[in-house]
């Protein structure tokens, strides 16, 4: 039974021989342990630089965004549901895709290692049958993928790609999530103010340097409101007001669209927990439209299409 | 004038030679000295949250200080080059200006590894320069005093020695700190130093093992960094290869988030803005990043730097060709965090040896 | 130790409307304080940061010559995305800016001396070379420059810029003025035709002098290329450029032109020096 990777080389190797793509965006090994990177390959010769394994976090569909040439993309079940936002938004045409989708149990969030090895650092590392063996300078652990994944897998509904062109090995079982609104719930407990209190100190952390949107497959707006001059909306430094009006403004246009990959977590450099707003919209979405973002080509976000039948009860 | 300096410098010399100066303090005091510190100065230190993070702040309590750690997550050059800084405030019809920045009171930051202390005199060539002194930036360089910490442990994705700086490099410091493990072994550089040192009490004299022994953790911890970058021709070319297609390879898993800019000790791109409610407004200074698209973008809707492929070029020939023609040295210190925190985990060294490999 | 990002305050005098389609105005600012007059001194071709509190800050090239001081003119073309050059086009006289400079490293007139002056000016990116035909035209310095030639292009006669000083320039003898529109004009009585042809058919002799070149980038380019078939080597082709800039002073990092910041080590660059920056321009 071949292993998913050499099926996935396989496959991107045909496509390049078979000139039915112009590249084949995946991942390939990070320069630094725990660390796998976007990799881009045009020779049917390059496929053995593809690699598939519990460290391939990047949301690669972002690549897919203004391209000009036919691409095959390596995509999980998140990634997969993004493109199909995009299609859906007239982002992409499907024609010059090709979605190689990849069931996925989960990939590792790096930081709990460090956490749980007490900030230390990892040297080697390498992954098999569900262990991780993390090696460093008078230490070597053992340790249980399942352990240590990413927040936004823990709460994944759509492990398998819900659509795609080439599905590399089989379906895994979908799961109920481990922790799906856990923190959310919390959160909504709380009071006013304490809510307050503590987004202001997440946000407070935040240099705006907007990664996070930059790594967001779904912020894709030639100019981003908070970049607009004429007229301004917001200020640019980190006056606390500014900073939050920026992730709010950003969460409402994720509305109905995001598809919580946790792009924008891993890419934000102060660690702020931006998933809280996010996840929390995702939860009204489910609850007053019982919609959920990215499951069908043809479908659209529900603030952005309408029914008859939509409720009316409020209007006067 | 001149004889007078080179006399200083060889009496001091001399005494350093001889470990005269040189002082310890048991590691169970240094939250003492510290608080002794706190208590004249405005003391920054590495502070951490939650253990894992660490972050330069003030503190008022030495025990507050982590000073055992790899390196801050944000570079410390937002103690002289904030995020978001005034310039003057105005109000309708007239401006008061925020004259020359308040005096600020004298700071002392202890705990700056070499590689970042190396990062603030790459910076002071750009905002101290002879024609236009950046006031916000020098005052705060003037008032304070750095105790650079020797970094015994260097990350793996640290490469300072790649640069030809090094974890135990004394550059720029005002007194120069090792971790000699059940104490800390304090070396004045500066005179401000000597002067500093000699008011702090409880301090004992170095002994000449705990000289070598720490001579023998510089020798270890160079021996820890393993990337090399080949810098021989580098700037040469640099020079042949700005057309090239390579740059169209280099940059397409850029993002173009800037987090490499914002967290990176040499990087000082700002922007201007003027932020205003009601009739009362203010000039502040904000960090910005030469890899945004509207970085270089006119109002006539022309932009000298179109794509990301020219902002990844701007970015690799400012560190490694246009900062060396203009200053002789290297934007970069070496200090990884720009390879830690890339989400696309984008590695600089490693397009540098991509560059360096073409034919 | 002056603050050099600290504006000094200027008064709007005086307003000009500068061509048909009123994208363009001149305006005229004069120092409030009468200090900050004195102490203002500056060459053809240095530039000013110009601000108006809670809109923004701009660079704009002296357009008066440095021999007229206390009031200063620079010409703004408006961008309907600029927000600053739109707020100033909407501004009326008497109201207050702020004002930073002089700043870049002006035209080269210490090696002008006792050389001819070939000025190539195309569209409104004639501003500071009036600056330097005024300074060299003045009874002061005439007589240490050679012939002066002031080959100006523009789309159509409403378009020209500074009519007056072009009328009045044309009546002196110590200076040659040409004129050239891009299509026949009914009583036009200047030459007809794009600029780089135009320059062809008058072929300026190279000796002993210089060019200096702003325009649109398609028209630099062009007559650059007759310039270099008539014989003028790339050290005595002098050009201005423009860039986004916010600190004017070489520490924000935005208007590099390779290893050079346009805002310090320009905006006036011989060719020779363009040339040697890296590919980039």
């Amino acid at each position: 039974m071949m292993d998913l990777q050499t099926k996935l080389r396989e496959e991107a190797k045909r496509l390049l021989e078979e000139k039915k793509v112009d590249v084949v965006i995946g991942y390939e090994d990070g320069s630094m342990a725990l660390r796998t990177t976007p990799c881009f390959v045009k020779d049917p010769r390059d496929v053995e630089r593809l690699v598939w394994n519990a460290l391939c976090e990047n949301n690669l569909a972002k690549y897919l965004i203004g391209r000009t040439n036919k691409a095959a993309v390596i995509a999980k079940g998140c990634d997969v549901r993004s493109i199909v936002v995009l299609i859906n938004e007239k982002q992409l045409e499907k024609e010059n895709i090709i979605i190689i989708g990849m069931p996925c149990a989960g990939i590792i969030d790096r930081k709990k290692i460090y956490a749980y090895l007490g900030g230390a650092d990892v040297k080697q590392a390498n992954i098999e049958n569900g262990i991780i063996n993390v090696k460093g300078d008078g230490f070597e652990e053992k340790l249980n993928v399942h352990d240590f994944l990413h927040d936004s897998c823990l709460a994944c509904r759509y492990r398998n790609p819900v659509f795609c062109d080439i599905l590399v090995g089989e379906e895994i079982p979908e799961v109920e999530p481990k922790d799906e609104y856990g923190k959310i719930d919390q959160l909504e407990e709380k009071s006013s103010k304490e809510r307050w209190q503590y987004f202001s100190k997440e946000l407070s952390k935040c240099v705006r340097c907007y990664a996070c949107r930059q790594a967001c497959p779904l912020c894709y707006c030639k100019t981003c409101f908070v970049d607009q001059s004429f007229p301004t909306w917001f200020g640019k430094s980190t006056d606390i007001s500014d900073t939050f009006s920026f992730h709010l403004v950003r969460a409402l246009h994720m509305t109905g669209r995001c598809v919580d990959c946790g792009a924008c977590v891993r890419a934000c450099p102060n660690n702020i927990d931006l998933r809280m707003l996010t996840k929390k919209i995702e939860k009204d979405i489910k609850e007053l439209f019982d919609s959920e973002a990215g499951l069908s080509i043809g479908e659209n976000t529900p603030l952005a299409s309408f029914s008859e039948d939509d409720p009316q009860d409020f209007i006067g | 004038m001149k004889i007078h300096l080179w006399l200083l410098f060889l009496k001091m010399t001399l005494k350093i030679l001889l470990g005269e100066l040189m002082k310890t303090i048991k590691k169970d005091k240094i939250a003492k000295l510290l608080d002794f510190l706190a208590d004249k100065y405005e003391l920054f230190a590495p502070t951490s949250k939650d253990g894992l993070v660490v972050s330069f702040e003030r503190i008022e309590e030495g025990k507050q200080a982590k000073l055992r750690f790899y390196n801050s997550n944000e570079a410390p050059k937002k103690l002289f080059f904030p995020q978001s800084e005034t310039l003057f405030s105005y109000s309708k019809g007239g401006r008061e200006t925020v004259p020359e920045p308040k005096t600020e009171q004298q700071r002392i930051i202890f705990g700056l590894k070499p590689c970042d202390t190396k990062s603030l005199s790459l910076l002071d060539k750009v905002f101290d320069t002879t024609d236009f002194k950046d006031p916000y930036y020098t005052q705060k360089r003037g008032n304070t005093i750095i105790f650079t910490l020797a970094c015994n442990r260097p990350q793996s994705s640290c490469f300072c020695t790649a640069l030809g700086l090094g974890p135990f490099l004394k550059e720029g410091a005002d007194v120069f700190v090792v971790d000699l493990d059940d104490k800390y072994l304090f070396e004045p550089i500066t005179q401000t130093g000597e002067d500093l040192l000699k008011e702090i009490p409880g301090l004992e004299e170095a002994a000449e093992k705990d000289i070598s022994y720490a001579k023998e953790l510089a020798g270890g911890a160079e021996a820890k960094i393993t990337t090399k970058i080949q810098l021989d021709s580098l700037k040469e070319k640099l020079d042949e290869i700005f057309n090239e297609s390579v740059w169209d390879e280099i940059h397409q898993k850029c993002l173009g988030c800037g987090v490499c800019t914002y967290l990176c000790p040499t990087c000082h791109c700002f922007d201007i803005v003027d932020e205003q409610v009601n009739d009362k407004g203010k000039r502040i200074r904000i960090w910005d990043s030469c890899m945004y698209p509207a970085f270089t973008l006119e109002a006539s809707g022309h932009n000298p730097k179109p794509t990301g492929k020219e902002r990844m070029r701007q970015r690799i020939m400012h560190k490694f060709n246009y900062f060396v023609e203009t200053y002789d040295e290297i934007a970069c210190v070496g200090c990884g965090r720009c390879l830690r925190n890339c989400p696309a985990c984008m590695d600089i060294t490693k397009v540098i040896e991509q560059i360096n490999n073409l034919k | 130790m002056k603050n050099p990002y600290l504006p000094i305050p200027v008064r709007l005098n005086k307003v000009t409307l500068e061509n048909e389609a009123k994208d363009l105005k001149t305006f005229d600012l004069a120092f409030v304080n009468p200090q900050d007059a004195k102490a203002f001194k500056f060459v053809a071709g240095q530039f000013a940061m110009i601000s108006i509190n809670g809109i923004g800050e701009a660079p704009f090239g002296i357009a008066s010559s440095p021999m007229n001081g206390g009031v200063l003119q620079f010409t703004v073309k408006r961008y309907p995305r600029g927000v600053l050059t739109t707020a100033l086009h909407n501004l009326s006289v008497s109201q207050v800016l702020g004002l930073r400079g002089p700043f870049g490293n002006g035209y080269p007139v210490k090696e002008l001396e006792s050389k001819n002056i070939l000025v190539v000016g195309g569209g409104f990116a004639l501003t500071t070379l009036r600056s330097l035909a005024n300074y060299v035209l003045h009874k002061k310095n005439r007589a240490k420059f050679g012939k002066l030639t002031m080959f100006v292009a523009a789309r159509n006669p409403g378009e020209m810029l500074y009519k007056e000083d072009l009328e009045e320039w044309s009546k002196r003898g110590d200076i040659e003025v040409i004129q050239t529109i891009d299509n026949p004009v009914e009583g036009w009585k200047g030459k007809v035709g794009y600029a780089a042809p135009v320059l062809k058919e008058l072929a300026p002799c190279p000796e002993n002098t210089y060019a200096v070149v702003c325009g649109p980038a398609i028209m630099i380019k062009t007559c650059l290329f007759v310039l270099f078939e008539l014989g003028f080597p790339p050290e005595r082709i002098v050009t201005s450029m423009e860039m986004k800039m916010k600190c004017g002073i070489g520490k924000c990092g935005r208007c590099n032109i390779g290893s050079k910041y346009v805002c310090m080590d320009g905006p006036v660059f011989t060719h020779k020096q363009l040339q040697e920056l890296s590919g980039e321009y």
